[in-house]
């Protein structure tokens, strides 16, 4: 591929990624109310939502959250970026993880106790699916030999029929990740009142759509590397298919869950996903996947 | 010229060291002290100017006596300080422990220098050698170590003044207190040149003893009992250095070079199996490895400024500075592999460790002990860039380190507390020591910092290795794991304050200890930033010297090697401007400001109050998270300390089949 066609591709990612991601919430929205016997806003709701956030006067609690509200966009826009220009994957997520980081950070810098409570379960979250999400590339570079993803591309197979463990054990990074039951601990679109909006409960206005921005790109992107696992093996459909039957099967389980604690999450997280991971990592090893 | 800076780098200090032993004026100490500083560092900078390396230097036989006559002297008084605890303060396991473990030093040595060398003193030529390895070492301990030696001078001055306001201290102890300091800033520089082993396990034993002496400066009694625990457990190197002499020269090497048993190998020489795994076993000891982590933990009761020079960026770096020195020289054996899965235990257990603990300086003594691991992981990996990453680490690390070190001394200072608790909203109270202490937290767990090249590195490079490796990545990644999660939640402490309207405040800039956090910060960011020709300058000269292909190729964007890129300055570059868009775009001003959500309870906009019970008027609290339940030292060092212990027993059973 040129470098021309992966700048043109890497910005036109850039600007349709947040519509994808809206949308995505859209359905997941109207599927949700359906499954609970409502009718459920309109499937464009979540843009006009936006839309009108951004309009909102600025109310704040302090000069650090907005700051971390901006390194959070731009450090999830830079790690889509990198998945464009088909660079190191590790690399990429690493800067996805910063990314995170900020917004648990910008909870913890204002002195509430919804925030407090929120962003601290961030960071139980992040502890959980952190290992699995960066063991997760390992499989992949023994496969493909490097890491960066444009080798993905060039392996010519699908990865899926030998690293399906690994798959399987991203959905549980993807459902922490876009806080789904019975993973919703540190914030949920779904009313709990005990810490009510978690870890956005501080922000307000434009900078709440900062936020809900960077997580559409943060939640696309995760889709998008669910999605490398078919890209080698042709028929590029498939990929988007299996991203998105990934996403529909979350929808399913978040709506037949309910929430559960955080020491139990940490506990699945690290006892199922990386117990996967493992394993196949060591069955590559042993050339037995 | 060699001779001139070998001079200043290694006698200099120990010569400036004995003044300010002697000398009770405030003001003509810290001259000294400023002296030696300003004569190290530009020492330091002008041999690594010299360019042509490796170097070997045999100095004048003279010193051969000096140094000979200065270990019995050294080891006479160590003896001396334990038997005096013992009569002093009566037995107890540690002083016992050191007494005998200093006798274990100088019987043998004796025995070997009087008896079976062929001369006294031994004399072999090249006794010092220098290249980009140990010129990385020593930059790090005349540039750093000279930094926090003059941060020392406020530090020590206020330290004292508070002890003497409580009524626990009656006369200045300074003088020691800087004589330990300087005379281990040539100790260290002597010990990173030593090629002769006799030489190297004399400058080992003299950094041991200051560490002792600077641990138990504020003679309590527990600061007396943790200086004998790190003496003794230190002393366990000392004595298999005499034992590694003895092995050495009897082998068919028949040599006391460490170059030499470097060269030869122990894939080649099976007989090098066990001084290679001896060698390894004094870089744990010193590197504060499980199952001796309790030292340094014990060591965190000493003056702050000793814990940022010994404890974190020199000494202990010492150790895995030794690893990293042999590491060609156990490449291909198994002593490797169980280098790599034991760096990535200590790794692990360390970050979980440490996330239960609400004491600021316990929280960075395991993060050292953590990330010296994940070096010695790096040097078992023993792949180009796994050596590459764990020489860039000891750099890094030891600039971040310091850094954190000394901001935790000086928020000591601020609130006259350790704990991370009665740190919360410091970002706001005094933001420019809270902003370098955020960043510099950052600057040891998020990509682009430096540091992170390393687990970067190592995670990418393990993939070449066996199937054991799968062991080493998952130790590797829940360890990163629970790294971020403690460095981000003592973050979170840190700014956690409540939305209160008006401007930040401002604090009084006192030189000597925000002028020197500003200057490691501006190195932790500018070398992160220039982390390619950091790489090119001095990282892959010494992996070339130690016989390794290169690690990386570089361009102005990145590091790039057959398995991948880490991309540099663009990330600084896209965090810079989200900054600056956020400081133009966005501002707390009073008329925007809104008290924090307590379910419309609040008492008023601008307090942290709400109306609880009965109407009354009640502060909000909050409290950082600590899972001390599950992750207490009380908790896991009952499994981690025995775990460690059978480690080293596999080490030595895997050596001796």
């Amino acid at each position: 591929m040129s470098t021309g066609w992966l700048i043109g591709s890497t910005i036109s990612a850039v600007i349709v990624a947040p519509f994808l991601g809206g949308l995505l919430v859209g359905v997941d929205r109207k599927f949700t109310a359906h499954m609970q016997g409502r009718i459920g806003p309109p499937i464009i709701q979540p843009f006009y939502d936006i839309i009108k956030l951004f309009g909102k006067k600025s109310m704040v609690a302090g000069n650090a959250q907005l700051v971390f509200a901006y390194i959070y966009l731009a450090l999830i826009i830079a790690a889509v970026v990198l998945f464009g220009l088909q660079q190191d994957l590790l690399m990429l997520l690493f800067i996805l993880s910063f990314g995170t980081l900020c917004l648990a950070l910008g909870a913890l810098s204002v002195k509430s106790p919804y925030s407090q409570l929120g962003g601290n379960r961030q960071l139980l979250q992040f502890l959980a699916y952190e290992p699995i999400l960066l063991l997760a590339v390992i499989p992949i570079a023994l496969k493909t030999g490097s890491f960066p993803v444009a080798g993905i591309y060039k392996y010519g197979q699908a990865l899926l029929p030998n690293l399906w463990l690994t798959f399987i054990a991203l959905l549980i990074v993807l459902a922490i990740v876009m806080r789904k039951s019975p993973f919703d601990i540190s914030g949920s679109v779904h009313a709990h009142q005990e810490i009510v909006s978690g870890v956005v409960t501080e922000y307000s206005g434009p900078y709440l759509a900062i936020i809900e921005l960077g997580h559409w790109y943060e939640v696309i992107l995760l889709l998008a590397v669910l999605a490398l696992f078919w890209v080698g093996g042709g028929l590029w459909w498939i990929s988007i298919i299996i991203a998105l039957a990934s996403w529909f099967i979350l929808l399913i389980v978040d709506n037949i869950s309910a929430r559960l604690t955080w020491s139990w999450m940490v506990k699945f997280a690290w006892g199922i996903g990386i117990s996967l991971v493992a394993l196949n990592i060591l069955f590559v090893k042993l050339g037995w996947m | 010229m060699i001779d001139v800076l070998v001079g200043l780098l290694i006698l200099f200090p120990i010569v400036t060291g004995f003044f300010c032993f002697t000398i009770k004026n405030y003001k003509v100490r810290a001259s000294i002290i400023i002296l030696t500083a300003i004569v190290l560092i530009i020492s330091s900078l002008l041999l690594l100017s010299q360019g042509s390396f490796p170097i070997k230097y045999s100095p004048a036989p003279i010193w051969d006596w000096v140094i000979m006559f200065s270990e019995y002297a050294l080891l006479a008084f160590l003896l001396f300080a334990g038997i005096r605890d013992i009569v002093r303060r009566g037995k107890f396991l540690h002083n016992i422990l050191a007494v005998i473990l200093t006798l274990g030093v100088a019987v043998p040595l004796a025995i070997f220098e009087f008896f079976q060398a062929h001369q006294i003193p031994l004399k072999v030529p090249s006794a010092l050698f220098f290249d980009h390895l140990s010129v990385i070492m020593c930059l790090i301990i005349s540039i750093i170590g000279s930094l926090i030696c003059l941060y020392a001078i406020r530090y020590m001055k206020d330290h004292e003044e508070h002890l003497m306001h409580l009524g626990q201290l009656k006369a200045t102890k300074q003088p020691k207190f800087f004589f330990f300091m300087l005379i281990f800033l040539g100790a260290m520089n002597g010990l990173v040149f030593a090629n002769n082993l006799l030489w190297l396990g004399f400058f080992w034993t003299l950094t041991t003893m200051c560490c002792w002496g600077l641990i138990r400066h504020d003679e309590t009694d527990i600061a007396i009992t943790n200086a004998f625990r790190a003496l003794w457990m230190c002393l366990i190197g000392s004595v298999s250095f005499a034992v590694v002499i003895i092995l050495a020269w009897h082998s068919s090497l028949n040599s006391i070079l460490l170059n030499d048993l470097i060269r030869s190998g122990a894939a080649a020489h099976s007989v090098l199996l066990i001084p290679f795994a001896l060698l390894c076993l004094i870089g744990f000891t010193k590197a504060a490895q499980v199952p001796f982590q309790s030292w340094l933990v014990g060591a965190m009761v000493a003056p702050t400024p000793v814990s940022a020079l010994l404890h974190s960026s020199t000494m202990v770096a010492a150790g895995v500075y030794l690893l990293l020195r042999i590491a060609p020289g156990f490449q291909g054996t198994t002593i490797s592999t169980f280098v790599a899965v034991y760096g990535g235990m200590v790794f692990l257990v360390t970050a979980l460790l440490a996330i239960a603990q609400s004491e600021g300086k316990k929280v960075l003594a395991y993060s050292t002990v953590g990330n010296l691991g994940l070096i010695i992981l790096c040097a078992g990996i023993n792949t180009p860039i796994s050596i590459a990453v764990g020489i860039m680490l000891l750099f890094f690390h030891a600039i971040s380190k310091c850094l954190l070190f000394l901001c935790a001394g000086t928020i000591e200072h601020y609130v006259w507390s350790r704990n991370i608790e009665d740190m919360e909203g410091i970002a706001r109270n005094f933001p420019v020591l809270g902003g370098i202490t955020i960043i510099g937290g950052l600057s040891m767990l998020v990509a682009p910092f430096g540091v992170l090249i390393c687990k970067w590195g190592a995670m990418e490079t393990a993939t070449q290795t066996g199937v054991w490796s799968t062991l080493v990545l998952i130790m590797l990644m829940i360890g990163s794991g629970a790294t971020t999660f403690f460095w981000a939640k003592w973050i979170g402490r840190l700014l956690c304050h409540s939305p209160v309207p008006g401007g930040a405040k401002r604090e009084p800039f006192i030189p000597l200890y925000h002028g020197i956090l500003l200057i490691l910060i501006g190195f932790a960011v500018i070398f992160s930033i220039l982390i390619v020709p950091v790489y090119n300058g001095i990282v892959a000269p010494s992996l070339t010297e130690a016989g390794y292909a290169a690690a990386f190729t570089t361009n102005y964007w990145f590091l790039k090697s057959s398995l991948g890129i880490f991309i540099t300055w663009p990330v600084f570059v896209v965090i810079a401007l989200a900054w600056v868009l956020a400081s133009l775009t966005a501002r707390a001003k009073p008329e925007t400001s809104r008290s924090a959500y307590m379910s419309g309870e609040n008492v008023e906009i601008g307090t942290d109050e709400f109306v609880g019970l009965g109407d009354e008027r009640t502060q909000l609290k909050t409290g950082g998270f600590y899972a001390e339940s599950i992750l207490g030292e009380k908790k896991l060092l009952r499994f981690i300390v025995p775990i460690g212990i059978v480690f080293l027993i596999i080490l030595f059973v895997l050596v001796m089949i």
